[in-house]
């Protein structure tokens, strides 16, 4: 018997299952480029075959595009990323008090005391100190975004990168560039700049106490995560599935929820791989609001709304 | 004579009062819509860059209403109470809006002093004569527009909700639905009930406020800090969100002021600007609210059993 998680991310969509231990058998990383329903459909095609439907016992979706997912799939529970986070990284260590989480578009902090979020905090409006702003700038250096964090620990000199923009941070670095300085130095100096504002910024006047774990797609990076325990000086602890703590934090949830009800999964099974979705939006004239609503399509027959404010077309569709 | 009213900014506090006044007067009011996405961007078109969203949406309310109406009301408030100040961008708003936004009609451009009732009398006054030269009139609308003024109640006081929070900031961030994403259903919808700055007295907001080492002079700064003192530290409600324009100056000092006086107290800060996509606000809603669940939870049966963390 397994438990289906998925977080659906602005970088990647995260799908993982786990076994009756709350042990990780599968893990998909998949790159959303902006199509969630269609990562999620390639992610089923990879588990279809190998898994029956009747195997999963709960299925639950996280991530900012938790709510399309949720409905796509059938999820037992539909969760924010702070909560996955934290209750995947107390099933790993209970000890854990802080959990630095840098992702695609959102970095947070979140505090634990025995076991419970007793505060957390995200980026207001900036995007500079996360994972998307790491990878247009391997791009733009034509470093694959996997050795970033081993060149910035060849650097023996970090330069000085502005971090609190991500406009004045990369006009910083092409700067230091046509100045002459080495790669890694720059590459050192940008992951630090990143801790910086991190700790400026989101950590502002939270308390750090160890056990410290770090979350997220940018955790792979060992260059941040060196930063990082400099700039604490304590150790980070990078866990295993650091990637995906997200979608096993709702696995662990949708187990929970289906459990409290004491009734069965409302998965639907692996066969939406082989649907054909279709999203259209368009702009509703029916009021000034002009809300733009994003229509799903399955097989040619509508199935889903959004985007609505006043939920004349997200409450039309009777759904299954 | 048709007078418009923008529905924005200080609208959602002293509306009422402008509204009855002008109607006294025999004038016929004119109220703009509420703030949807075509005031949004008709606000966003005509305002300078670099200002906070609600100064950019009230730009937007009045090109809605300029050929509508004789005369607009384009408030430049200079003082709400004695020795305090208020935003810059009030002080200015109508040169703002006359650099900006063509072909108006007569517009109200005279100072609004309004730390006592003679002041707001005497700024008043020269209202009315646009309308009208007669002062019993006016005298007469003033009074009404007052009462009925003394009698509204724009705030929220929720009860019967087993979790309460406060929902803190400028007026027209807090009471504008659009530009807050309708916040307080999406509270609604979570079980959670709201209470605003409007509940607290205004003594207990004063008191709080010359708490600190310096004199608060920001009117606006005065009420959200002191409001939001009030509220933790009588535990009147669960937790405090506050609303905040992004690039907004006062807030940076109050919510730092807040920080720092309510110490462990949950408080979550969102930052409003152009954006509609709803994502990112429900998530730290939903966080919070869960947030404090569980702190609840702990705090009422103090236990390390591991049940305790999960949940759905």
């Amino acid at each position: 018997m397994y438990y289906l998680g998925i977080d659906v991310g602005s970088v990647s969509t995260d799908v993982v299952l786990l076994n009756e231990e709350m042990e990780v058998i599968e893990k998909i990383y998949l790159r959303t480029k902006g199509k969630p329903i269609q990562t999620i459909q390639e992610a089923f095609s990879l588990l279809k075959g190998r898994y029956k439907d009747e195997e999963i016992q709960a299925v639950g979706t996280t991530g900012s595009g938790r709510g399309m997912a949720g409905f796509l799939v059938g999820a037992d529970a539909i969760k924010n990323e702070i909560t996955a986070h934290a209750v995947a990284a107390l099933e790993l260590d209970h000890e854990v008090r802080t959990i630095l989480e840098i992702g695609g578009q959102d970095s947070k902090i979140i505090t634990l005391k025995d076991g419970i979020v007793t505060d957390f905090a995200m980026n207001t409006v900036c995007a500079a100190g996360t994972g998307s702003f790491l990878d247009r700038q391997a791009e733009r250096l034509e470093i694959p975004i996997e050795q970033f964090g081993h060149y910035a620990l060849q650097s023996q000199t970090p330069v000085r990168i502005a971090g609190r923009c991500a406009v004045f941070a990369e006009s910083d670095m092409i700067h230091k560039q046509q100045l002459g300085y080495p790669p890694s130095d720059i590459i050192r100096g940008l992951s630090e700049a990143l801790v910086r504002n991190y700790l400026n910024n989101v950590a502002k006047g939270k308390e750090i106490a160890s056990k410290i774990f770090f979350q997220g797609g940018v955790a792979a990076n060992i260059g941040i995560k060196t930063a990082f325990e400099k700039a604490l000086g304590t150790e980070v602890i990078v866990p295993k599935y650091h990637d995906v703590m997200g979608s096993i934090g709702v696995a662990i949830i949708a187990k929970e929820a289906v459990e409290k009800r004491k009734g069965k999964t409302k998965f639907k099974g692996f066969t939406i791989a082989q649907s054909k979705f279709v999203s259209n939006s368009f702009e509703c004239k029916d009021c000034a609001n002009r809300c733009e609503i994003i229509q799903v399509l399955e097989n040619g027959v509508e199935i889903s709304c959004f985007g609505d404010r006043c939920g004349k077309w997200s409450e039309k569709v009777a759904v299954s | 004579m048709k007078v418009g009213i923008p529905k924005g900014l200080l609208y959602w506090k002293y509306g009422v009062f402008m509204e009855v006044f002008f109607a006294q007067l025999g004038c016929e009011v004119i109220v703009s819509r509420n703030t949807n996405k075509e005031l949004l961007n008709l606000g966003v078109k005509q305002a300078v860059d670099e200002t906070c969203v609600p100064i950019k949406i009230f730009h937007g309310h009045v090109a809605s209403l300029k050929d509508q109406c004789d005369l607009l009301v384009i408030p430049r408030v200079m003082r709400m109470a004695e020795r305090e100040y208020i935003c810059p961008k009030f002080c200015g708003l109508p040169e703002m809006i006359k650099n900006s936004i063509s072909d108006l009609p007569m517009i109200t451009e005279e100072p609004i002093y309004a730390q006592n009732l003679d002041q707001l009398y005497k700024s008043m006054e020269v209202f009315g004569r646009k309308v009208t030269k007669d002062k019993r009139k006016i005298k007469e609308a003033f009074h009404k527009a007052w009462k009925a003024y003394e009698e509204s109640f724009c705030g929220i006081y929720d009860v019967g909700y087993k979790m309460r929070v406060a929902l803190l900031g400028h007026p027209y961030n807090v009471q504008d639905s659009f530009l807050n994403m309708n916040i307080v259903e999406k509270l609604h919808d979570l079980e959670v009930g709201v209470m605003t700055e409007e509940v607290v007295p205004r003594r207990e907001v004063n008191a709080y406020a010359n708490q600190l080492y310096k004199r608060l002079f920001w009117t606006f700064a005065r009420h959200c800090y002191g409001s939001g003192m009030y509220f933790a530290k009588n535990q009147f409600v669960d937790g405090i969100i506050y609303l905040s324009a992004f690039a907004c100056g006062i807030d940076s000092v109050v919510i730092e002021l807040l920080k720092e006086g309510i110490g462990h107290f949950p408080l979550l800060v969102l930052k409003m600007d152009e954006q509609t996509g709803e994502g990112g606000l429900n998530t730290r809603i939903e966080a919070f609210i869960d947030m404090i669940e569980r702190r609840k939870w702990y705090e009422s049966n103090v236990s390390s059993s591991r049940e305790c963390v999960h949940g759905s």
